[in-house]
């Protein structure tokens, strides 16, 4: 059914969540596994800022991809991790284009309102353009399936 | 001194709100940091009077400085000598005209479109003429460009924009007299002797509590502007050019370069930016809406002559020249540094300063957004290699 199975990862317990569900999913289907975190600039980049946000991330996200591939590797499973930079919903959905994956997995923070009206939902920026199904995992609920496009 | 610790506490309380906004607005720090220090010198002007914020307190005026050298120290430090080595050619090209152009240019249409003095127009092409790098960078980041030749040749030509800025910024306006030719030979003997220095005495005595690392940086640099001030120049100039022959040493100390930023943005910069923005009058732009924006027009404008044909005549496709034309119309930190620097020493009026600044801000947004609407070389994008379980971001950077 699903042959790559793409997570994107924030470091919040609903993308701890999205992996997990990945996880036992490839897990399943004897499918590739990948993570891909992003470091969301500022606008616009400014000196100093932009090198700091990014020495930060890779800092931050290559602690918690240490638990993930030993989690995947319990499993028998090898763990593909990327830390890239930019908007979460544009790298989120290139990284999935780029590595042909078939099904990209994330968690939905649910955000208020308000914050959604200003910045946007990436879940549904990613559901809305993703080149492949797309699996939205809500905190509080077992699994809620969103189908995207099919790829 | 009450007085200047409940003015230190209003300072960084307003640099708090300032972080605050960027974090929930997802926008830099520095562009925060102005807009926030132009609102509270309204309404803190209009409630308990202009000089409440105490913007030109000398005290504030030393952080303030002390923000601007340290921050376009670290900039100079993120240029990447294998890289500039490796692209020299194409990047002092491009880097020359992409200042010279606009530099021209912005005069010439603050001299005779808006009648600025001879002075002003030369202050004003010379704080558009700068290039964001930062801009650049991320840009190219966020596309996977930075690890093309393509991208290494823009961003090391964005250095070279700068360092003409900077350069500029120090000698236009300085008197020409034996203190000049001090300066200038003191720059020649200290730069090479810190270029050999520096590496050996990291070496001897670095990594240790006592920070001597950053007290010898400081040294350089305070010792250094004072030089360029007692010459009646700039002190980013020698800070700027410092910070680039010290790229290969202090540029590759990553805990080194963490221990300055916390120095730099957690004291420094916040008093530099919220002090531009307390100098930005509100009612001269909504006065005179089409200053800034023939200004922003002229930046672009001049960009376009000067870098588009240069990018053709290296052979780039009509995509990319196009491309790199818009990324080298960006520019923040040194259009605030330039214009700053212009009010300090009264060449320029505080509403030319108003004009100046809302310029370089749209500069720094508009050209990006342009760019990568309707010029964006998608077959250069390179598909990222799988080879390696995990990929960083800034480890695998041209500059970081």
């Amino acid at each position: 059914m699903y042959k790559s199975i793409l997570v994107a990862y924030d470091g919040s317990t609903a993308a701890a969540k999205a992996f997990h569900s990945a996880l036992e999913l490839a897990e399943r289907l004897g499918a590739a596994l990948g993570v891909v975190s992003v470091a969301q600039l500022p606008e616009p980049p400014t000196m100093g800022e932009t090198s700091a946000i990014l020495d930060a991330a890779n800092s931050h996200y290559e602690k918690d991809f240490r638990k993930l591939r030993a989690d995947a590797k319990s499993r028998g499973l090898e763990l593909q991790t990327h830390i890239l930079a930019g908007h979460p919903a544009d790298q989120i959905i290139h990284r999935a284009a780029e590595t042909g994956a078939d099904l990209i997995v994330m968690g939905h923070r649910g955000g208020s309102r308000m914050k959604e009206w200003l910045l946007g939902s990436i879940s549904k920026r990613v559901l809305s353009y993703a080149p492949c199904s797309v699996l939205i995992v809500r905190i509080g609920v077992e699994r809620s399936t969103k189908r995207g496009s099919s790829c | 001194m009450t007085h200047v610790w409940a003015q230190a506490s209003l300072w960084l309380a307003l640099a708090l709100l300032a972080t605050l906004l960027s974090i929930w607005f997802r926008i830099a720090t520095a562009l925060s940091e102005i807009v926030v220090g132009t609102v509270a010198q309204l309404v803190i002007g209009a409630l308990i009077g202009t000089t409440a914020l105490g913007a030109s307190e000398s005290w504030i005026t030393f952080l303030s400085g002390t923000g601007a050298i340290v921050l376009t120290f670290l900039a100079g430090a993120e240029l990447d000598p294998k890289v500039f080595r490796a692209k020299w050619k194409e990047a002092t090209v491009v880097g020359l005209i992409a200042f010279f152009a606009p530099f021209f240019g912005c005069a010439a249409v603050a001299r005779y479109v808006l009648h600025w003095g001879s002075q002003p127009s030369w202050l004003c092409g010379i704080a558009l003429s700068t290039t964001s790098v930062a801009v650049v960078y991320a840009v190219m980041l966020e596309l996977g460009l930075n690890k093309t030749d393509f991208g290494k040749a823009i961003l090391a030509a964005c250095f070279i924009n700068d360092l003409g800025t900077v350069i500029f910024l120090g000698l236009v306006f300085a008197p020409f007299t034996w203190r000049t030719l001090t300066f200038v030979v003191g720059c020649l003997v200290v730069f090479p002797l810190i270029f050999w220095l520096t590496p050996r005495f990291f070496r001897w005595y670095g990594n240790r509590p006592s920070e001597l690392e950053a007290k010898y940086l400081l040294l350089l640099l305070f010792g250094m502007g004072a030089l360029a001030a007692w010459a009646d120049s700039e002190a980013v100039l020698p800070a700027y050019i410092i910070g680039m022959v010290l790229a290969g040493t202090v540029g590759n100390d990553h805990q080194l370069v963490r221990r300055l930023r916390t120095l730099t943005f957690g004291l420094l910069t916040p008093f530099y930016f919220i002090r531009a923005g307390s100098f930005v009058l509100v009612p001269a732009l909504i006065a005179a809406p089409l200053v800034f924006a023939t200004l922003l027009a002229a930046k672009m404008a001049t960009k376009f002559v000067g870098v588009y044909p240069v990018t053709k005549a290296f052979g780039y496709v009509k995509r990319e020249g196009l491309y790199t034309t818009m990324l080298m119309s960006t520019g923040l930190t040194f259009g605030t540094i330039s214009a700053l620097f212009g009010l300090n020493h009264k060449i320029i009026t505080q509403v030319q300063y108003t004009h100046l600044v809302a310029t370089v801000i749209a500069s720094a947004v508009i050209p990006t957004l342009i760019a990568n609407a309707f010029f964006l070389p998608h077959y250069l994008l390179p598909r990222r290699s799988d080879h390696e379980s995990t990929q960083k971001i800034a480890g695998d950077a041209a500059v970081a």
